[in-house]
């Protein structure tokens, strides 16, 4: 498709090598800029935050170098093995809950009805994944309240005694949970109802014909062609469920004890807390190495369920 | 195929809010569907909109209670059952909060100085760096290219650290500044643009080039006009991330002064929630409206907008 052009462009290049000298040029300036950015404010820092992860640095003293101390620090602390295994927790019921919330709802917006309807519901799904998380965490922490929030009010009306949400080592990651998927469903479900607008009528009305039922409708012939919405969003709710915090800090403040903290809340506590910033960068690039790794298993997986047309 | 990638943006957006009025024409058809029972159908609609509709309440009730908690006298913001419309309109919790502790006009102002900077340069600098990565050839373009595209995979907290480090050796930490020059270039804004400008025709550059523009006046005169959704695209993502921004403006800020909107309402939450009830929400109320004007005015473009690089990727 490409290929008239370049061939077009070779010829252009082998008249006037000055201009090929001068599309270069043209070129590097164009990304100069993007290219300056991100070699001070990422290439710069992800390396500087590798060097101090194997320093001891209290801003005080000048970062002095201890090998893998901070690494092998990290396995025996119980505070990071527990933050570590709150976050699992968050990623876990992100990914299941966002998607299976938000894939029905794209379903049903997906149904024949009036186009008024439509548009209402899918402003109001969305609306909570445009406001920022500090606010809808702010309002959250206000309607949880044990004795004067609304939630356990409501709960009360059908007999259930007042749950602990934001004070209770049982219920604080619950409530952490509820809140985040309540706000991120409405993004994934635009990207499933997009995707199920894709999906060609006539292949699902032949199958029907065939004599598919709903189930076997949605399971074999829907899902596999959406599959390329499911790997966008669950990728996107991993990474974003690694890295929850500001819902915590207003909701829980990460308690009580640690019971709802998240990895990210301790290293910043680390760092800018107990200006512990050598330990903290080795927190920092193991949750990096994490996500990188967890990222690259689901674009090696995607090969195996995610079609292509 | 590229002719039709051209439109395949623009139709993106009328596809995603327009694709319904295919409908009224199934209004005369579904003689099959009538065999099968009409009823079977239009029950599972109302299935299907009685939980939608309780999803929805479920979505908009907690910013109702906001906005009427907002307007209660403090003795009352915790009245049980909750009244859900008004009964009083006790405007002075919207003073009161302007006028508290927290001096939030002024952080707002701070958001929107960082959100607008951000924005402006990502805007400037993203559409050039993902032309050049589209349509001009030079050594190094494809590993260049993916290098930066690997910092899409670096987290915040990854580089939060050293950015302090580096913000407070140049005298920038509690300065506006050390939230905005990070936010001037980013890969996303590359990565976006370089799609779209994959997706122009060749042709039109080509006709522009042999017609004897330059490099730079075929981008600005050209591919740029062109480019005017995919830009706008990428100006509202960043604005809208910079404005919701909590993690890095939490730590690189450190007073009240010059906090961003989202520090300033966790300040006036205070430690556990304290804070004077009917007021903080008249703060959210306030925090939140200019998010909701922008969407009441501009709901299907901010959807298409956001949706677009999900269904694209």
């Amino acid at each position: 498709m490409r290929s008239p052009t370049s061939s077009t462009r070779q010829a252009a290049g082998t008249w006037r090598t000055s201009a090929v000298r001068r599309e270069a040029i043209t070129g590097y300036a164009f990304i100069a800029p993007s290219v300056l950015g991100f070699v001070v404010f990422v290439l710069g820092p992800v390396l500087a935050a590798i060097y101090l992860s194997l320093t001891k640095y209290t801003i005080l003293r000048p970062p002095e170098l201890v090998g893998l101390d901070n690494y092998t620090k990290m396995l025996g602390d119980e505070r990071l093995l527990q933050t570590y295994g709150n976050t699992f927790v968050y990623v876990a019921a992100a990914v299941v809950l966002i998607n299976a919330v938000a894939l029905a709802a794209a379903v049903l917006i997906n149904q024949h009805m009036p186009r008024w309807l439509t548009v209402l519901f899918r402003s109001a799904y969305f609306f909570p994944y445009l406001v920022a998380l500090v606010y809808v965490s702010i309002i959250w922490q206000a309607l949880f309240q044990k004795d004067t929030g609304i939630v356990n009010y409501y709960l009360s009306t059908i007999g259930v005694a007042p749950v602990d949400w934001l004070n209770s080592p049982s219920m604080s990651k619950v409530t952490v949970i509820v809140v985040d998927t309540w706000r991120n469903i409405g993004f994934a479900m635009l990207i499933y109802v997009a995707a199920l607008q894709e999906v060609p009528r006539d292949v699902v009305e032949a199958s029907e014909i065939d004599g598919a039922g709903p189930w076997q409708r949605f399971r074999r012939i829907v899902l596999p062609m959406i599959s390329q919405a499911t790997f966008f969003n669950v990728t996107t709710t991993v990474i974003g469920a690694f890295q929850i915090y500001e819902s915590i800090i207003v909701l829980t403040r990460g308690g009580p004890g640690d019971s709802s903290r998240s990895v990210v809340m301790y290293l910043t506590e680390k760092a800018f807390s107990s200006y512990d910033m050598g330990y903290a960068s080795a927190i920092a690039v193991s949750l990096f190495a994490l996500i990188l790794v967890v990222t690259l298993v689901q674009f090696r997986m995607r090969k195996r369920w995610v079609h292509y047309e | 195929m590229s002719n039709h990638a051209v439109v395949s943006l623009p139709a993106g957006e009328a596809g995603a809010t327009e694709a319904r009025p295919v409908l009224p024409g199934d209004r005369p058809a579904p003689i099959a569907r009538r065999r099968r029972g009409v009823r079977r159908v239009s029950a599972g609609q109302v299935v299907a909109m009685v939980l939608l509709g309780l999803g929805a309440v479920a979505m908009i009730a907690p910013f109702l209670w906001m906005l009427t908690t907002s307007l209660r006298s403090p003795g009352h913001a915790y009245d049980l059952p909750p009244q859900w419309l008004p009964t009083e309109f006790r405007w002075s919790n919207f003073a009161d909060a302007v006028g508290g502790p927290v001096p939030i006009l002024r952080n707002m102002l701070n958001s929107a100085i960082v959100a607008i900077a951000t924005s402006v340069g990502m805007i400037v600098t993203a559409p050039m760096a993902g032309y050049a990565f589209a349509r001009l050839r030079f050594p190094g373009r494809s590993s260049i290219f993916v290098l930066l595209l690997a910092s899409l995979m670096v987290p915040a907290q990854v580089t939060i650290i050293p950015l302090f480090l580096m913000m407070s050796s140049w005298g920038l930490v509690d300065n506006l500044l050390s939230l905005i020059l990070p936010g001037l270039t980013g890969a996303l804004g590359v990565f976006l643009m370089r799609q779209f400008f994959l997706s122009l025709p060749e042709s039109i550059l080509e006709a522009a080039r042999l017609d004897g523009a330059s490099a730079w006046g075929t981008y600005r005169l050209v591919a740029l006009p062109l480019a005017r959704n995919g830009v706008s695209t990428l100006g509202i993502i960043t604005f809208l991330t910079s404005w919701n921004a909590y993690f890095a403006p939490s730590i690189l800020l450190s007073s009240t002064e010059t906090a961003t909107l989202p520090l300033a309402l966790v300040l006036l939450l205070g430690p556990y929630g304290a804070g004077n009830l009917a007021q903080v929400m008249a703060a959210t109320v306030i925090a939140i409206a200019p998010a909701f004007v922008l969407f009441l005015l501009a709901q299907r473009w901010i959807i298409a907008s956001l949706t677009q690089s999900g269904v694209k990727g």
